[in-house]
């Protein structure tokens, strides 16, 4: 730490630029997590909310809720500890200044999959629904009456409930009556008996179902067929994980440049029989200094940005992961100073000395 | 009991007819207390030979023994550690770390060596070596006689018992080359410890107990007249 501390304090020009180069890095790193975190949100945040073990849906629907169709007898059959029917569509709903896509769910007001309200009331008339808080920052209010693009009938938002959005859409919350009449108009009768899913709590998932036309489908097996969520997270991912390789190698070049400067030098120290091991902890501590001054910072920025970005991008900031990121960062700027000790270790005292 | 001992110490370059013998074999002894100048021309063997007793060095054939410790049986760690522990360098260029102040240079000794000098013994350093108003400044800041005498404490740090020089006055003016061996001289004598002083200036010997001659890689005592 002697070493590498009077160093950096010496030549504090070339040291900043390095930890400039690694809060950026970093930066990036915290923001990309935050967007992943954000996005993720948006599609899972209902489901997860459910705190539910599994959805059941058709086996011909493909994991997908919108192309499962199923009615309230099969749900009669599923054996579970608590069971909840969904019925699923989507439309563009407007109050007459905004639009907005959203979900809507039919569901049973009796049923684990109910939202509590966190402002106004719960549905009690048909034609009420309950509306995801993510739409008051869009403008919508509670008693706001709802044109939808594919029917003449109108809702009224009678409450809102938090953490409530599916797909990268806000849901709407109403009863199955208010559903059927939304999506089927006049034959609503007809469809009364129509459902797209059925949510479970159980323990015992094997034998929820004996039906064959359905499928159980674990919580985190829908999520991840949800339309879009895999190929982003990947996609954002994968930029993590090669900024992580990059700032290895903008670590590890800056350090050997570095390095190879003071070869002499570090020939002198080694004539003089300080150790090799002396001298690359001293690489190594320097290297952590750096990273962890570098991380820190990028984080603080990442923090300080998220509190001015528009509520419209989608961060939200997971701190576990980015302590996890940051710690794989720090880490990985180690990895990149091993050029310079395996430079050091490899370095002649004689040569130093030029006898 | 000699401090250190060569027992027909052989270092060749190179093989068949691009062998250079750069050190015929020698036998060689000193004492404590003994300031020693090897005085010769250059490319005649005297830094093979200096790199050698500093334990940087193999010899192809023979022993070199410090404090009775016979090196050519340690691996590098080991030396390593002997020249730590018995042995200060002084560099023809400076051997100063440049970013480091010269009270710092010391403190790195006083990190890696274990037994180290006290307070008031680093004090005397100092003011021994007439560097007492340098400690804040970086090497970039000193004069070359300055750094030279710098790089003296350094060497001196923690009484080695043997000082190697490899013409620690290259680099200065007469005056200050003077002061050089006049400090290692007094340094030699109050502190017991052997210093062997590579050059080929020869206004330096006057100063030395003992003077070689090297030669195409043979050692000779001059007798001093
Ligand atoms: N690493 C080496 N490889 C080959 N030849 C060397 C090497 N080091 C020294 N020599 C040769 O050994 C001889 C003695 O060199 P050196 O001890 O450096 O002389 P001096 O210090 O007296 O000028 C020279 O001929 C030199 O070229
Ligand atoms: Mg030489």
């Amino acid at each position: 730490m002697f070493l590498a501390w009077n160093e950096i304090k010496k030549n504090k020009l070339r040291f900043i630029l390095i930890t400039g180069v690694l809060m950026l890095v970093s930066y990036l790193v915290f923001f990309l997590s935050g967007l992943a975190t954000g996005l993720q949100d948006m599609n899972r945040e209902s489901v997860d909310k459910w705190n539910a073990t599994a959805i059941i849906l058709t086996a011909e629907s493909d994991k997908s809720l919108y192309q499962s169709s199923m009615t309230l007898d099969d749900a009669e059959s599923v054996k579970a500890k608590e069971i909840a029917v969904i019925a699923q569509m989507s439309a563009i709903a407007g109050n007459g200044d905004k639009k907005k896509n959203v979900t809507i769910f039919g569901i049973k007001e009796d049923e684990f999959i109910m939202p509590s309200v966190t402002e106004g009331n719960v549905f009690s008339e048909v034609g009420e629904v309950i509306a995801s808080d993510a739409l008051i920052e869009e403008g919508f209010k509670v008693g706001d009456k709802l044109q939808l693009s594919s029917t003449e009938e109108t809702l009224t938002i009678v409450g809102f409930t938090d953490d409530a959005r599916f797909n990268a859409a806000p849901v709407l919350y109403s009863d199955l009556n208010t559903f059927d009449k939304v999506k089927y108009g006049e034959s609503a009768d007809v469809n009364k008996n129509n459902i797209n899913g059925v949510v479970i709590k159980t323990d015992d998932l094997k034998n929820a179902t004996e039906n064959d036309a359905l499928e159980v489908v674990e919580t985190e097996t829908f999520i991840r067929n949800l339309p879009g969520y895999t190929e982003q997270n990947l996609t954002l991912n994968f930029m993590i994980y090669f900024l992580f390789v990059i700032s290895a190698v903008i670590v590890a070049i800056f350090l050997y440049v570095l390095t190879v400067q003071k070869i002499s030098m570090f020939g002198i120290m080694k004539a003089q029989g300080i150790s090799n091991v002396y001298l690359s902890k001293s690489v190594i501590a320097q290297t952590f200094i750096l990273a962890t001054i570098g991380v820190a910072i990028g984080f603080v920025l990442t923090l300080i940005t998220g509190t001015f970005l528009p509520s419209a991008v989608p961060v939200s900031f997971d701190f576990p992961t980015m302590l996890i990121y940051g710690v794989v960062l720090i880490l990985v700027a180690i990895a990149g100073a091993v050029f310079s000790v395996l430079t050091i270790v490899k370095i002649d005292p004689l040569k130093a000395i030029g006898g | 009991m000699a401090i250190l001992e060569l027992n027909k110490v052989k270092k060749s370059f190179g093989t068949g007819h691009k062998q250079v013998d750069a050190l015929k074999e020698t036998d060689f002894l000193a004492e404590r207390g003994e300031l020693i100048a090897i005085i010769g021309p250059s490319g005649s063997g005297k830094s093979t030979f200096l790199t050698i007793v500093g334990g940087l060095l193999s010899p192809s054939t023979g022993e070199v023994i410090i404090n009775k410790e016979n090196l050519s049986s340690l691996n590098e760690k080991k030396r390593s550690k002997i020249r730590l522990k018995e042995i200060g360098f002084i560099l023809q260029a400076s051997n100063l770390i440049p970013f480091l102040t010269v009270e710092k240079q010391l403190k790195l000794l006083d990190k890696v060596k274990k037994g180290n000098m006290t307070k008031a013994e680093l004090e005397q350093l100092y003011k021994d070596l007439g560097i007492s108003d340098l400690r804040d400044k970086y090497p970039s800041d000193l004069s070359g006689g300055e750094r030279q005498r710098a790089a003296i404490a350094k060497a001196l740090y923690s009484n080695p018992s043997i000082i190697l020089a490899d013409e620690p006055t290259a680099s200065l003016d007469s005056d200050r080359a003077y002061e050089v061996m006049e400090l290692l001289k007094n340094e030699t004598k109050n502190k017991n410890t052997t210093t062997i002083v590579v050059t080929h200036d020869t206004r330096l010997v006057g100063y030395c107990d003992k003077v070689y001659n090297m030669t195409d890689g043979i050692l000779t005592l001059k007798s001093k007249e």
